[in-house]
């Protein structure tokens, strides 16, 4: 007998490759997307900063724009985008 | 003294020549002239009063002895239709003559009453002729015989099948050698005798009064059987036609004339401004066309749910029951004798759900139609309702048909309506005029305006609940077929989503949402992937693809264990390599036991093409590198655990490829063996589609069957023992027709391959090239 693939179809998820399964700020899975978008992934990306916290980019956006500091909330850190 | 008493006498026998009634008999010669001597003489001698009751005496004598009891003498029991026809006619015929026989005296007995002045009313009458006639009705009907009815019945049976057979004359005359009008031979025909006879005999009836009392019952009786016949002739079987005005019009023209020729003695109008008989005519009528309206209503509700079934080609019929619902008082009658016939017919283990699904929406359909005020609907179907409600699958089979074409497409072509309606829906205000209040069988607890309002769908999401547990239902169904289908008609999905998120809100279904973009990204993923310089080698061999899920928003997946081969692992590592570079910061977890896997297999001489799990695929392919394996060996191998892998072999069993050598040892049937599997290619496709089908992926499923299916196993045992080896579809049918009464079973095919299948591993059966078999002990 001779078995011959001619095609594979595979099942994955994706996930994002972070150090923590929920966004700080919004609460969220990583993997969903922030309370203000409908699509994850592409849509709502996550952004580390320099301190290596990483949110949904929604989310710190907006945080940084409520905040007098330009703080990581998680660490009170001064927030650098770190484009890794 | 003597003189006198023999003046007496002589008055006396002259008198009696006058009135030979006064001797009981009728002959006599007097003339009109001696009369008017003998009339003088009784005035003179002022005994006209004693003189004309003693002759009313003596007549009613005569009746009672004489007139009637030769009149019903003829009145026997016979079941002879044209004897019993001619002895009802010589009856009256015969009492018309004595009748006339009377009619000498009655003139001098008008003469001798009129000089009577004490005015007393003859037999409640005013006048001699109606007294006596009076006279006779009573002494007849004082006599009346117990089957009298017997041949009065042939006589109008005979004479109204001459009249209804001329209605149709025309239509297949030429055929017949017989007259279907009075049943003897054209050459003999017989009826313009029935129709002279007939009316004859009514005129002599009319004029005699008695028509009326003598005939009433028996011509009431015999119409409603007439209708009744003609009805049940007419209308059986067909729905698509309606009857009503034509049976209006049968009752106006065939019946109506022929009761009115009956009573106007043989004109089919009542020539003469006669009050009485338009009264008695219209009377029966009102009477006849009620019997018409209650006998047809009664069987049409006796045909009502295949009307249903069938609706709406059996609009006419159902709008037909609608307008006699008005005329009649049968409402509870058609809501008590549905009910029962749904339930006999449809609630019960042996209909498979989405069979009772569509005959209830058949119902919801007819049912408004008949009553658009939705009472009629929600008291009969509210069993339907509740047995829906306690089938499992009745969830699965609403949603599967909302998004199917096809068989099923009824649901899906309401829900496209419904997105059509809804935006007329806000325009619609309330419209006073032509307001009604709800029948009075209504349920007070219930809003009119919800009840009719409820459209289709929404009925049948309130059977079970909520939309919430709809939309989930709706999610999973969703999720398993779109990681079975090999091509997937996004587009397809898209429309229907579209349509199901108008009916049930955006935010319910934004999940299934993103499953749907999902598949689509994949494809460009994929696309992007395959010009991967580094994926190019590996791809030369054979091409592979993957779906990349968003795991937050489909379903939650069972968790299977499965091991691939070497090749396809590194596979899968190259594809995730080229997804990191392509994705920043984002990896793959894949789901080895998802997907499929189209592959070919030579044996023998023989290919196969086969699109099958990965599991399958795997499991092939370590038969391909080693043809014996024991079951610890492949699970060593594959990381499956003992008895799952026991149950998927089967697959490879039943194709005949791999059988069982000894108790957990499986081999490679090579070669001639191979060939000689019974399995051509199509079957095997056919196998595959189920296989893919059977098994959801999702976590939701329902693994507590075997236990209740067990009451099948005797059942199964006994068809093996006769029949010796039978495939599945031939157990599944034969389990519908002789065990589907089993209390609290039904049974699918998928279920109860699965059953099979434990029994294989239990080796209570043994599954040969598609084949179940009793072992051999
Ligand atoms: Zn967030
Ligand atoms: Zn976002
Ligand atoms: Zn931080």
């Amino acid at each position: 007998m001779k078995v011959t693939v001619k095609s594979w179809t595979g099942v994955a998820t994706w996930r994002w490759i972070a150090n923590d399964d929920n966004c700080g700020i919004c609460r969220m899975p990583f993997d969903s997307c922030c309370p203000d978008c409908k699509l994850p992934g592409d849509d709502c990306p996550l952004v580390w900063g320099a301190c290596s916290h990483c949110f949904h980019i929604h989310c710190i956006v907006k945080w940084l724009h409520s905040q007098p500091q330009q703080q990581c909330p998680m660490c009170r850190q001064d927030w650098k985008f770190n484009n890794k | 003294m003597a003189s006198k008493r023999e003046e007496l006498e002589i008055y006396w026998n002259k008198i009696n020549y006058a009135y030979p009634i006064l001797n009981d008999t009728l002959f006599t010669d007097c003339s009109d002239a001696e009369y008017e001597d003998i009339q003088q003489i009784i005035v003179g001698l002022g005994v006209q009063i004693k003189i004309r009751d003693l002759i009313l005496v003596h007549t009613e004598k005569y009746f009672r002895q004489h007139v009637a009891s030769s009149f019903w003498s003829k009145f026997i029991k016979t079941d002879e239709e044209v004897k019993g026809f001619q002895l009802f006619k010589s009856a009256v015929n015969d009492l018309y003559e004595a009748m006339a026989s009377f009619s000498p005296m009655i003139t001098r007995l008008t003469i001798l009453n009129n000089s009577c002045c004490d005015n007393k009313p003859i037999y409640g009458e005013r006048d001699v002729m109606s007294g006596i006639k009076q006279l006779l009705r009573a002494t007849l009907l004082s006599q009346l015989p117990l089957d009298f009815q017997v041949i009065i019945n042939h006589f109008y049976k005979v004479s109204f099948n001459v009249f209804d057979n001329a209605e149709y004359e025309n239509s297949d005359m030429g055929e017949d050698v017989m007259c279907s009008g009075c049943w003897n031979e054209y050459s003999d025909c017989n009826c313009s005798y029935i129709v002279k006879v007939f009316h004859d005999t009514n005129r002599k009836l009319v004029e005699l009064t008695l028509l009326e009392r003598l005939t009433g019952q028996v011509l009431t009786n015999f119409i409603q059987q007439r209708i009744e016949l003609h009805i049940q002739k007419l209308c059986t079987g067909t729905f698509d036609v309606s009857h009503i005005s034509f049976l209006e019009n049968w009752l106006d023209t065939t019946v109506m004339s022929w009761l009115t020729r009956i009573y106007c003695a043989g004109s089919s109008k009542p020539h003469r401004v006669d009050k009485d008989i338009q009264n008695a005519v219209s009377k029966f009528k009102q009477k006849l066309s009620y019997s018409l309206y209650h006998i047809y209503t009664k069987l049409r509700i006796d045909q009502l749910f295949n009307i249903i079934i069938v609706y709406p080609d059996s609009q006419p019929a159902v709008d037909d029951i609608k307008l006699c619902l008005d005329k009649t008082d049968l409402r509870a009658t058609l809501c008590k004798k549905l009910q029962n016939a749904l339930e006999t017919r449809l609630l019960h283990p042996g209909v498979n759900t989405p069979d009772i699904l569509t005959a209830y929406i058949s119902a919801i359909r007819a049912l408004r139609h008949l009553d658009p005020s939705g009472v009629i609907l929600e008291t009969v179907t509210k069993p339907v309702r509740n047995y829906l409600r306690n089938r499992e699958d009745t969830v699965r089979s609403v949603v599967s048909s909302l998004t199917e074409e096809g068989a099923g497409s009824e649901l899906a072509e309401e829900l496209a309506k419904f997105a059509a309606e809804t935006d007329d829906e806000l325009e619609k205000e309330e419209d006073w005029d032509n307001w009604m209040p709800d029948p009075k069988d209504a349920d007070p607890k219930v809003n009119g305006n919800d009840r009719k309002a409820n459209d289709i769908i929404s009925m049948l999401v309130n059977v079970y609940g909520s939309k919430e547990l709809f939309v989930n239902e709706y999610r999973t169904l969703l999720a398993d077929r779109l990681l079975a289908q090999s091509v997937i008609n996004t587009e397809k999905e898209i429309r229907y989503l579209e349509l199901l998120k108008l009916r049930f809100g955006e935010s319910q279904l934004h999940f299934c949402e993103v499953m749907l973009k999902d598949v689509s990204d994949s494809k460009r993923i994929n696309a992007l992937i395959q010009q991967d310089k580094n994926f190019e080698s590996l791809n030369n061999k054979f091409s592979s693809n993957a779906m990349i899920l968003s795991a937050q928003f489909w379903p939650p997946f069972k968790d299977e264990s499965l091991e691939l081969p070497d090749e396809i692992k590194q596979h899968f590592e190259a594809y995730t390599k080229s997804y990191e570079a392509l994705k920043g910061n984002r990896t793959l977890n894949w789901k080895p036991h998802l997907g499929n896997v189209n592959i070919e297999i030579e044996i023998g001489e023989k290919k196969l093409d086969l699109t099958v799990s990965p599991f399958n695929a795997t499991l092939i392919m370590h038969f391909q590198t080693k043809p014996e394996w024991s079951l610890e060996e492949l699970h060593q191998i594959m990381k499956v655990p003992l008895i799952i892998l026991r149950r998927k072999i089967t697959y490879w069993q039943s194709l005949g490829i791999i059988s069982e050598k000894s108790t957990d040892n499986y081999v490679l049937v090579e070669g001639s063996d191979g060939n000689k599997s019974s399995c051509s290619t199509n079957q095997v496709q056919e196998m595959i589609c189920e296989d893919e089908e059977s098994e959801s992926v999702m976590a939701s499923a329902h693994d507590q069957r075997e236990g209740e299916l067990q009451v099948f196993w005797s059942y199964i045992v006994g068809m093996l023992t006769n029949l010796d080896s039978l495939p599945l579809e031939r157990i599944h049918q034969m389990l519908k027709m002789f065990a589907s009464q089993a209390p609290g079973t039904e049974c699918s095919l998928q279920e109860l391959r699965q059953f099979l299948d434990t029994k294989v591993r239990t080796h209570q059966l043994v599954l040969q090239a598609g084949m179940y078999k009793l072992p051999k002990t």
